[in-house]
């Protein structure tokens, strides 16, 4: 896995330090992981967090997500995308 | 665009809470509960505490599923785990859960088939591969865990899976929020909202809080800075006896928060009329039940359940703490009966619950208090 270059792993850190391979407490769904889309297929993507650890995840509650863009995670399906701070 | 470094930046750290100290009325108590074991255990971690003014004060609200899940709830779920043909599937922390009869990890010992899934999901599938078995999924979790479970339950009954079972202990975190508001010895002035529940059900379900109870609600993230600037939310509404709904983590969560999991969410799921929260007793409303249209994938229509309860030690007060009367430290049994490896009590299982955060974090500092 390629270390990212630190611009990009703030604006992931942005969004919760979380990694795909944190095992914290998933009940209190405080653990959405921000990932980056790489590959969308159908309803389902190919994404990457911020160490570089890739999954698919559903995107059934955001079935418009574009690769490049940043999505929060949780217990496999994506919730919600990440929006910019100005 | 802002990094999290300036989330933790602490010239702008020591700058927010400087403003907080100056803010501050001086002959006032500000009483705010952060309802989210997510902000809980940041509070702790980072030693916020420390950063506020001392007419500041905490209290950690009940925003843990695994610690508000009664134990009789548990040991009915375990009981399915008792028959040869079933595969008990739960998440992680779930298996750390005491039952009366031990946790679903030494029950896996135990020789009971108790596997761990990630997501909802993985059970599905499990499912599949072991068309033999019954698979059950003990489901629990807040607004955010509920739209996988109900996605999960849409996919098997698209599939035509018809070996999986789903238990819900799906909680709402508002109907917790209102239990409180009503309780007569409530002391809160104002909230710190959920981060990532608010990103499904969004902001606008927080107005009642202040419309009806006249409380203000500010949804937080969760770096030091988040909690700050909410802080500074939350005390110059108070300052000016406003009651407002405000989003401070608006980089995450929408005012409207994600239509289509609230769909996933009504379509499978109906509200309880009353549910049992550890600590807090029953709560109207508080919970979801799966629908009639998908009783075929519900685990409290296909198997038979005790319907258990066991109720906590007298000694407990875990009531107290979680409506702000009583501080961790100050329950008779905290560090003593009830510790982390041992718990009593409802806020000791989990490490985002208000007494394990504390055990953890200031015992010692507030041993010495
Ligand atoms: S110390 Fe244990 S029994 Fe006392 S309030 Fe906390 S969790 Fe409940």
């Amino acid at each position: 896995m390629a270390l990212k270059p630190r611009e990009e792993t703030l604006v992931f850190l942005n969004y919760g330090e979380r990694t795909l391979s944190d095992d914290g407490c998933l009940t209190c769904g405080n653990v959405a992981v921000p990932v980056r889309v790489l590959k969308v297929q159908g309803n389902v993507a190919e994404v990457e967090d911020r160490l570089g650890e890739r999954t698919t995840v559903a995107l059934d509650f955001v079935p418009d997500a574009r690769v490049g863009e940043m999505l929060l995670i949780h217990l496999g399906i994506a919730l919600g995308r990440a929006q910019e701070v100005e | 665009m802002r990094y999290v470094d300036e989330f933790r930046n602490p010239q702008l750290i020591e700058k927010a809470s400087r403003e907080l100290h100056a803010i501050v009325e001086p002959d006032r108590v500000y009483r705010f509960m952060e309802v989210c074991g997510g902000h809980t255990f940041s509070i702790f971690r980072f030693g916020i505490q420390h950063l506020l003014p001392p007419n500041i004060e905490l209290i950690h609200g009940p925003g843990c599923p695994v610690c508000v899940l009664p134990m009789g709830r548990m040991d009915d779920g375990l009981h399915l785990a008792d028959e040869p043909d079933v595969i008990f599937t739960a998440f992680g922390d779930v298996m750390r859960i005491p039952g009366s009869r031990g946790t679903p990890l030494e029950l896996k010992a135990k020789g009971r088939d108790i596997r761990m899934v990630y997501s909802p999901l993985d059970a599905l599938r499990l499912a599949q591969k072991e068309p033999e078995r019954k698979v059950v999924f003990f489901a629990i979790g807040f607004e955010t865990t509920a739209p996988s479970t109900a996605l999960t339950l849409i996919k098997a009954r698209e599939l035509e899976v018809k070996n999986f079972f789903v238990l819900s202990n799906h909680v709402l975190i508002l109907p917790a929020m209102r239990a409180i508001l009503e309780s007569p010895d409530m002391r809160i002035d104002g909230f710190l909202g959920p981060g990532h529940v608010s990103t499904v059900i969004g902001v606008r379900p927080y107005e009642f809080v202040a419309k009806h109870y006249g409380r203000p609600v500010v949804v937080a993230g969760f770096e030091p800075l988040d909690l700050l600037q909410s802080l500074i939310m939350l005390v110059k509404q108070v300052n000016a006896g406003s009651a407002r709904v405000e989003n401070q983590y608006s980089r995450v969560v929408p005012w409207e928060g994600n239509e289509r999991a609230l769909a996933a969410m009504a379509e499978v799921f109906e509200v309880r009329p009353f549910f049992e929260w550890r600590g807090l007793g029953f709560i109207s409303q508080s919970a979801l039940k799966i629908k009639h249209e998908f009783a075929p994938w519900d685990a409290e229509v296909h198997f038979t359940l005790a319907g258990l309860r066991v109720t906590d030690p007298k000694a407990a007060q875990c009531g107290e703490v979680l409506k702000g009367v009583l501080k961790p430290h100050q329950c008779k049994l905290f560090g003593r009966e009830c510790t982390p490896e041992r718990p009593v009590g409802a806020l000791m299982v989990s490490s985002e619950g208000a007494c394990a955060a504390y055990y953890q974090y200031t015992w010692q500092g507030a041993a010495g208090e």
